[in-house]
């Protein structure tokens, strides 16, 4: 463990490195997220402001689930964006080879190869957008607040990876897997908005089926100190579920890689 | 004359041809898509409906309009959503843009075809699958004046080939930065919001309203969409051709001239 | 016991075969339609501890396929493997400690990295000592010239660059066996010889195993006492590079070069010879040595074409594989090995 702690540090320096070679690109990459998001939020806000709130919902507590589910997005961009490009990018030119004849966990080379500078910029637009939530609506940050959120933030984010390794374990069998992810990973969009405001199977699905209403609607529900039972404190189970069942099938998906080679 | 322009008819056809043949090799893409769009118009009908919820009119417009408008935008959104910044991008990296340029063929003239290829098949496509989605799951009303749908078709032509100059002048970054996925997400982040794909562009404050109107974008979308949904009555397509055509013209010589310069820098600094 | 044994083992890939089209795929996702590729078949060898041999054959054959699951990449179909003892495939991890590899036209190194940059974090992946590292780094950086480049990144160096940068890396860590697929692929003669010596270095200080695969015969001719041909996926010769070109290189040829013109057709040959090639004032004439003498086929023919100049050629091992390959010996090298 210590060992893999300091393999990622000695990565993620170098790539640092090549980032700053290419500032240029830095810049660009990190300012195009957040380019995107302002987007979004200002079509929210266009929105918004003619109305008082959103099923219940105001303007304020819309951020705080944006936000949240920006911040555990940003998790998954930063550390495993690796996953999207696995197939394309590894399988079919083989240097997917090269992690196998090393003295390391695949997977971990796999993602520590390439820290994403892109998500950086998720992640700012995620923080700003959950403290002046928190500010407009007075949410105390005490030290339990911080961790709960923390908490549900590293959740969130290991639901977001864990979904993205299952649907990538696909490029063993088809090689360019972006399709599958990203059939999977365009659902979240649900999840930017309280659940409340879709139909009842949609919020089923959003909760046990492809829970990404862990990374964002129940803990915000909490935090604002919405009635919501057990569901508040079921994100870190549920990521850990759904992470283990994730590396199970991608141990799975290595074995028939080693057996077929393509 | 009318020989050479058999030729080029010819070079053309077979053009969207290959278009079309690519668009069927990417099935498995074909669905994904699919998917994703009938995913983000049940998110956006949802929270369109819960925006109405016990309230009549909302930024001027009845719930049954802004629903159509936002439907019809979602179908109309992939159209604009992707720009010419990662083809060119591939063509630079990989120098390809050299045997391009040596062609007989004009690269903005090719990609232009190509374009308006991949915008008839792409239409198509998106009546048949979305389109009928939507008109059976979410009740899609559209109007059934033939007028009107020749007056939507025209200013969306016209709004398509505005886009592809604005695209094509931007596409011109690639010759100067290899971050073409940042400048990608960049244009697709302003794009899709100053074309109103994500909002109808009349409720916007005045202020936002103003700068989405000095941008060319809402021409390829909100404009067309908005005389299909009512929005900007019939009467009025004139007066939008007219602002179109001034578009058109400015942003054409525009494309021109910053793509000789892109050239030009290539072929004097050696890529 | 041997560092590398492989008994019986062979690999079947098994590929699904698409239709074209969406049909095509659809059908493919629910009754798939396997096809088999026999690429190796009953293939046993050892190599000992310190050895260099040539693994070759024609593409296709089944080489890459074999190193593959020498490093633990694939596994087996059937038969088993070790390498140093353990199951390369079951024990990967432990395997891949004490092994490198080259493959080829793709580069271990890290593209936009300098390469000191990625040699130090391949220090870190196998955990080298850094005073261990920073010795080696040095002495890799004298003998494979590669000072002026530490600083380079990958991506701006040439190939043959590219191959010496590699090498250093696959080294580093002193692995007891290296596997070089295709090391001296696209390289020139300065290079190639550069890459020979390191390795050859290697091999006799460390007392590294080296198994070469290489379309390439010098390096083979340098590199390796022996070497292993397969063909189809299974041994054909297994045995010194000295007794292939004993048994095999009965062939020599005479080139003449010609004062005229040549009327071929009015040529009489002696027996036990061929005419190998010609063109307008040249002539090559092949010649088994076991049935006829240089100085036979000379005299017989000098008369005949007004020869300028003539030279004799030794048999290179090219030519000789070449025949193997060819099928024409298979045969009888088949017999030689039973024997
Ligand atoms: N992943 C794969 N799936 C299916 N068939 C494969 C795969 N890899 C190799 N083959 C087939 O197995 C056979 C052996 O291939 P291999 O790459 O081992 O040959 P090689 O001896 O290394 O050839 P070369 O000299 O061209 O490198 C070939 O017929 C090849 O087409
Ligand atoms: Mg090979």
């Amino acid at each position: 463990m210590r060992r893999y702690a300091r393999l990622y540090w000695h990565f993620l320096l170098q790539r640092f490195k090549i980032l700053l070679e290419y500032r240029m690109n830095f810049v660009i990459g990190a300012g195009s997220t957040v380019l995107l998001q302002a987007a979004g939020l200002l079509a929210v806000w266009s929105v918004m402001r003619q109305i008082p709130d959103l099923n219940g919902w105001t303007f304020d507590e819309i951020l705080l689930v944006y936000g949240l589910i920006t911040l555990s997005k940003s998790i998954n961009h930063m550390f495993a964006d690796n996953l999207w490009i696995f197939g394309r990018a590894y399988i079919r030119t083989g240097g997917f080879d090269r992690f196998l004849v090393r003295p390391i966990n695949p997977l971990f080379h796999l993602l520590a190869d390439r820290f994403c500078h892109d998500g950086i910029g998720n992640f700012v637009v995620g923080i700003a957008l959950v403290l002046k939530a928190s500010l407009a609506l007075h949410i105390a940050w005490t030290p339990i607040n911080i961790a709960y959120c923390l908490v549900a933030v590293v959740s969130g984010g290991v639901i977001f990876i864990a979904l993205n390794l299952l649907t990538a374990v696909s490029a063993f069998w088809i090689i360019d897997s972006i399709p599958v992810t990203s059939a999977i990973f365009q659902t979240h969009e649900f999840a930017k908005y309280p659940l409340t405001i879709y139909s009842r199977g949609i919020g089923i699905v959003m909760t046990w089926l492809i829970p990404y209403g862990f990374a964002s609607f129940y803990p915000a529900a909490h935090l604002l100190g919405r009635p919501i039972g057990v569901l508040a404190w079921l994100g870190p189970l549920i990521a850990v579920a759904l992470i283990t069942l994730a590396y199970r099938i991608w141990l799975w998906g290595l074995s028939h890689y080693s057996s077929t080679g393509s | 004359m009318t020989l050479a322009l058999r030729r080029k008819g010819r070079l053309y056809r077979s053009i969207a041809v290959m278009t079309f043949k690519q668009y069927l090799a990417y099935n498995l893409w074909f669905w994904v898509q699919l998917l994703g769009q009938i995913l983000m118009m049940t998110v956006f009908v949802f929270f369109w409906r819960a925006v109405y919820a016990g309230r009549g009119t909302v930024g001027g417009l009845e719930q049954q309009q802004t629903i159509t408008y936002i439907l019809l935008a979602q179908m109309i959104a992939p159209l604009v959503q992707w720009g010419q910044i990662l083809p060119m991008g591939d063509l630079v990296r990989e120098g390809m843009i050299a045997i391009e340029l040596t062609r007989p063929v004009d690269l903005q003239e090719r990609f232009y075809i190509e374009t308006l290829s991949s915008l008839g098949y792409s239409l198509l496509q998106q009546v048949l699958t979305v389109g009928l989605f939507a008109r059976f799951v979410f009740h899609l009303q559209l109007p059934s004046d033939p007028a009107i749908w020749a007056a939507f078709g025209l200013t969306l032509l016209l709004g398509n080939a505005i886009l592809f100059c604005f695209d094509w002048m931007f596409a011109c970054l690639a010759f100067y930065s290899t971050e073409v996925w940042g400048l990608h997400v960049v244009r697709e982040g302003t794009v899709m919001f100053f074309s109103g794909a994500l909002v109808p562009l009349v409720m916007l404050p005045g202020w936002l309203q103003s700068v989405a109107s000095w941008m060319p974008f809402s021409q390829a979308l909100y404009t067309p969409v908005a005389l299909l949904s009512g929005i900007i009555p019939a009467a009025q397509a004139p007066q939008v051709w007219l602002v179109q055509l001034a578009w058109l013209a400015a942003l054409a010589v525009g494309s021109r001239v910053v793509f000789r310069l892109a050239v030009r820098k290539v072929t004097v600094q050696g890529g | 016991m041997p560092t590398i044994e492989l008994s019986h083992v062979s690999k079947v890939y098994r590929t699904i075969k698409k239709d074209s089209g969406l049909r095509g795929a659809v059908k493919a996702l629910f009754r798939p339609h396997y096809v088999e590729k026999v690429a190796v078949h009953d293939l046993s060898f050892h190599v000992d501890a310190g050895e260099v041999v040539g693994y070759i054959g024609v593409n296709g054959a089944g080489k890459s396929t074999t190193i593959k699951m020498l490093t633990g990449i694939l596994h087996p179909s059937g038969g088993s493997i070790r390498v140093l003892g353990r199951d390369p495939h079951r024990e990967r991890v432990a395997n891949a400690r004490e092994i490198g590899v080259v493959f080829g036209q793709r580069t271990q190194l890290w593209w936009d990295l300098a390469l000191r940059e990625s040699l130090n974090l391949i220090a870190n992946i196998y955990e080298l000592e850094p005073a261990r590292y920073r010795q080696l780094l040095a002495e890799f950086a004298q003998t494979l010239e590669l000072e002026e480049l530490l600083s380079v990144p990958i991506r701006s160096m040439s190939l043959g660059q590219k191959m010496r940068a590699e090498l250093a890396a696959t080294f580093l860590h002193q692995p007891r066996v290296v596997y070089l697929d295709e090391p001296t692929i696209g390289l020139d003669v300065m290079v190639k010889e550069r890459i020979r010596a390191f390795i050859r270095d290697q091999n006799q200080r460390n007392g590294t195993t080296v198994m070469l695969t290489t379309h390439d015969l010098d390096d083979i001719e340098q590199l390796c006492q022996r070497v292993i041909i397969i063909d189809a996926g299974s041994v054909v010769y297994d045995g010194p590079l000295s007794t292939i070109k004993q048994r095999f290189g009965t062939f020599r040829s005479i080139a003449f070069e010609t004062a005229h013109p040549l009327e071929i057709e009015h040529l009489i040959l002696p027996l036990g010879t061929a005419i190998a090639s010609h063109g307008e004032r040249a002539l090559e004439v092949r010649f088994d040595r076991t049935v006829t003498s240089a100085s036979q086929v000379a005299t017989a023919l000098m008369p005949q074409i007004e020869a300028i100049d003539f030279s004799l050629a030794e048999p290179d091992l090219e030519s000789i594989i070449k025949q193997i390959y060819a099928g024409t010996h298979t045969a009888a090298l088949r017999e030689e090995v039973l024997v």
